[in-house]
């Protein structure tokens, strides 16, 4: 029990956080929580077994070019669903533009894919350590992901700026920042990150459309309990609702396993509303 | 010219069989409109994708000879996509604004508890397939007739079969989190307990969940010596399979039709995690110890080999389409009409009706008509052209 709690766990909760990851990237530049998170998950792992069990390309070049299609996915909800609307933010209307189109997606991708789940490929036919790969592979991503962050956040200039659109989109663009360059090459990362989820945990959810709902709402809770926007938050919420959801499903069973996430979510909001990592908000007086 | 009371009687009448002939005439070149809602995409899609190959095989086959009595069938077909919501407002569209004839369909129960009120309403005859005991009424809904066994006659043969043929004593009921997992779960927990079997563990487990090892582990710690599953969701009985299979469980699993779904092969890390578990089938699709279909059931699989796909799918969905439209092809060539009184009318004066899925029995007081002895567990790994072999323990 507890090597599955711990397996399945871990790897969903890094499948879960890299999700979140991708919604904090898209925040970071543009202040939208795109709904077209979980679909990049989805067609991470639609793509990947496009890609290399259907057309035959070496597992490599079939995870590049899955994170390829996405990050182009991810400049299309920038053109297509956030633009249009960034100047009316206060009336939340991302959450139409942005669920629409990851509905779109998702009707897409059941038509001209599959409508019942698919196989997802192994990549490597031996385990790694004695763990499965299905169980390493959504980890390792998950520390590729974190440390390519950091690296990009902390040492190069682009990622300076993703900080300084992040920190104040007025002032960087006074700066001389290009506001717009940055917003659309930030939603090709968070693109990229989500096929990236969607790719590595394939082996768990399968090559299926319906994966946008659960990727999309267990994706969203990390991004909460992490505090919006930040990534660090994210991965630990993440790893922990992987963790937390395994061990509700071995020790509540059935449906009433996502009775229990839910429960703690709210519950967790409702004691600490800025989420676990964020700072209380400043109290006018 | 003086108007004569005589007069205006006989113009009325005169003028009222014109109508009635300028309808009738209307009604000779209009299209029969036949309904077919359901499921075409989504998790629970499978069954319908099979039906609705052989049902456009048999419509196009219809028209292409002329049609009937001269009316060419028009095939209208709606995507629930699982939703019940979806379903209603399909429903009411074929009703209210296409106007069908007559319709089949939804194949899933959660769907069909909700549209089959709607058929009644606008007296559509409908042929539904969904195995829920309280969507055949006659007299609340007399209009509905089943094709399929309804979930009690399913859930007695995967009874009698782990009970009677397996002698299993302890058992786990699984299904999943659809109207229909939910009412055969609990319908099957309810149904062993009465005869006398102990359900050591059951569970409603969400159709797409990803591990459901907890579910097959805690049945093992309980002692189940056998698990009835009900679910129709191809992923999910894939899941519990390979769950069964890595946690090294013999465990025989017995339950719903898609448990031998080409779909599941699809998803099975390995093959032999198929062995032992047998599927609700019938003796019009199971392959005799000889490997024999019946014969009309083995000429029709000579007759569409290769113009559509059977071995990703179920026969029994393929030929249940088939008898569909057949049903009420019949009943319009037979009364010469459309009228859903006609209809409905020749579908309850049937004793033994030849389908290829089954030979119905209806009558104004029964519109459950498929025959229960024709009811068998077949094994799910042994599929060929959609058709299986009946399970081991049955008598020839």
């Amino acid at each position: 029990m507890i090597e599955s709690i711990i397996s399945y766990g871990l790897a969903m909760g890094a499948a879960y956080a890299l999700i979140a990851v991708a919604y904090n990237v898209m925040f970071s530049t543009s202040r939208v929580f795109s709904f077209t998170a979980g679909a990049l998950g989805m067609l991470g792992g639609v793509c990947g077994a496009l890609f290399i069990d259907r057309l035959g390309l070496p597992g490599v070049v079939g995870l590049l070019a899955t994170l390829a299609f996405c990050a182009v996915v991810g400049v299309v909800t920038e053109f297509v669903a956030v633009r249009p609307v960034l100047r009316s933010l206060d009336q939340h209307l991302y959450v139409l533009s942005t669920l629409a189109l990851c509905l779109m997606i998702q009707q897409f991708t059941a038509i001209e894919w599959s409508t019942v789940p698919q196989p997802f490929p192994q990549l490597i036919p031996v385990d790694l350590l004695g763990i499965r790969e299905r169980f390493w592979m959504p980890v390792v991503a998950c520390v590729l992901v974190v440390g390519g962050l950091e690296l990009l956040y902390r040492h190069s200039m682009i990622g300076r700026a993703f900080l300084a659109i992040a920190e104040d989109n007025f002032a960087a663009r006074a700066l001389g920042l290009p506001e717009r360059g940055l917003r659309v090459a930030s939603y090709a990362l968070a693109g990229a990150i989500g096929g990236l989820a969607g790719f590595a945990s394939g082996g768990i959810m399968l090559a299926f459309f319906a994966n946008v709902s659960p990727f999309n709402f267990y994706g969203f809770i990390p991004v909460a309990l992490g505090s919006i926007g930040n990534n660090r938050g994210a991965i630990v919420a993440g790893i922990a609702l992987g963790l937390f959801q395994q061990a509700a499903n071995f020790l509540v069973g059935g449906v009433f396993s996502s009775v229990a996430v839910f429960s703690v979510f709210i519950v967790a909001l409702l004691i600490v509303p800025q989420g676990l990592f964020g700072a209380p908000p400043a109290r006018r007086v | 010219m003086s108007v004569t009371r005589r007069g205006v009687l006989y113009g009325s009448l005169g003028a009222a069989a014109a109508g009635l002939s300028a309808r009738q005439a209307a009604a000779a070149g209009e299209p029969i409109r036949f309904g077919w809602l359901t499921a075409l995409t989504g998790a629970n899609s499978a069954p319908g994708l099979g039906y609705d190959r052989s049902i456009r095989y048999t419509v196009n086959k219809i028209n292409a000879a002329g049609g009937i009595n001269g009316r060419k069938i028009e095939l209208i077909t709606r995507d629930s996509q699982g939703d019940p919501a979806k379903a209603v407002n399909a429903a009411m569209e074929m009703a209210s604004n296409l106007k069908v004839h007559a319709v089949f369909g939804p194949v899933n129960s959660g769907e069909a508890l909700a549209t089959t009120p709607i058929f009644t309403r606008f007296k559509i005859p409908s042929l539904g397939i969904c195995v829920v005991n309280s969507l055949i009424d006659p007299v609340k809904f007399p209009n509905a007739f089943r094709l399929s066994p309804d979930n009690s006659q399913w859930d007695d043969a995967v009874r009698h079969y782990l009970l009677d043929i397996l002698k299993a004593k302890k058992v786990a009921v699984i299904g999943d989190n659809t109207g229909f997992g939910t009412m055969a779960t609990a319908l099957a927990v309810e149904n062993f307990k009465k005869a006398g079997a102990e359900v050591v563990y059951d569970a409603v487990i969400e159709a797409n969940a990803q591990d459901v090892s907890p579910n097959l582990i805690r049945a093992r710690s309980a002692g189940a010596e056998a698990i009835a599953c009900w679910s129709d969701s191809t992923g999910l009985d894939a899941r519990l399979m390979n769950a069964r299979g890595q946690i090294g469980w013999d465990v025989v699993m017995a339950g719903h039709p898609a448990l031998g779904s080409g779909d599941v092969a699809h998803l099975l890390e390995k093959p032999e995690y198929w062995n032992k578990v047998y599927t609700v089938g019938y003796r019009s699709c199971s392959f005799d110890a000889a490997g024999k279909l019946p014969p009309r059931q083995a000429a029709y699989i000579e007759e569409v080999r290769g113009k559509f796909e059977l071995q990703d799918t179920l026969l029994w969905w393929v030929l249940a389409g088939v008898d569909a439209v057949t049903l009420v092809a019949e009943a319009v060539q037979k009364t010469g009409s459309s009228d859903s009184d006609k209809i409905i009318g020749y579908w309850n004066s049937q004793k033994k009706w030849p389908g290829l899925y089954g030979d119905y029995a209806f009558s104004p007081q029964e519109h459950n008509g498929y025959p229960t002895n024709d009811i068998v567990m077949s094994a799910a790994n042994t599929s060929r052209d959609g058709a299986l072999n009946i399970a081991p323990g049955y008598a020839s």
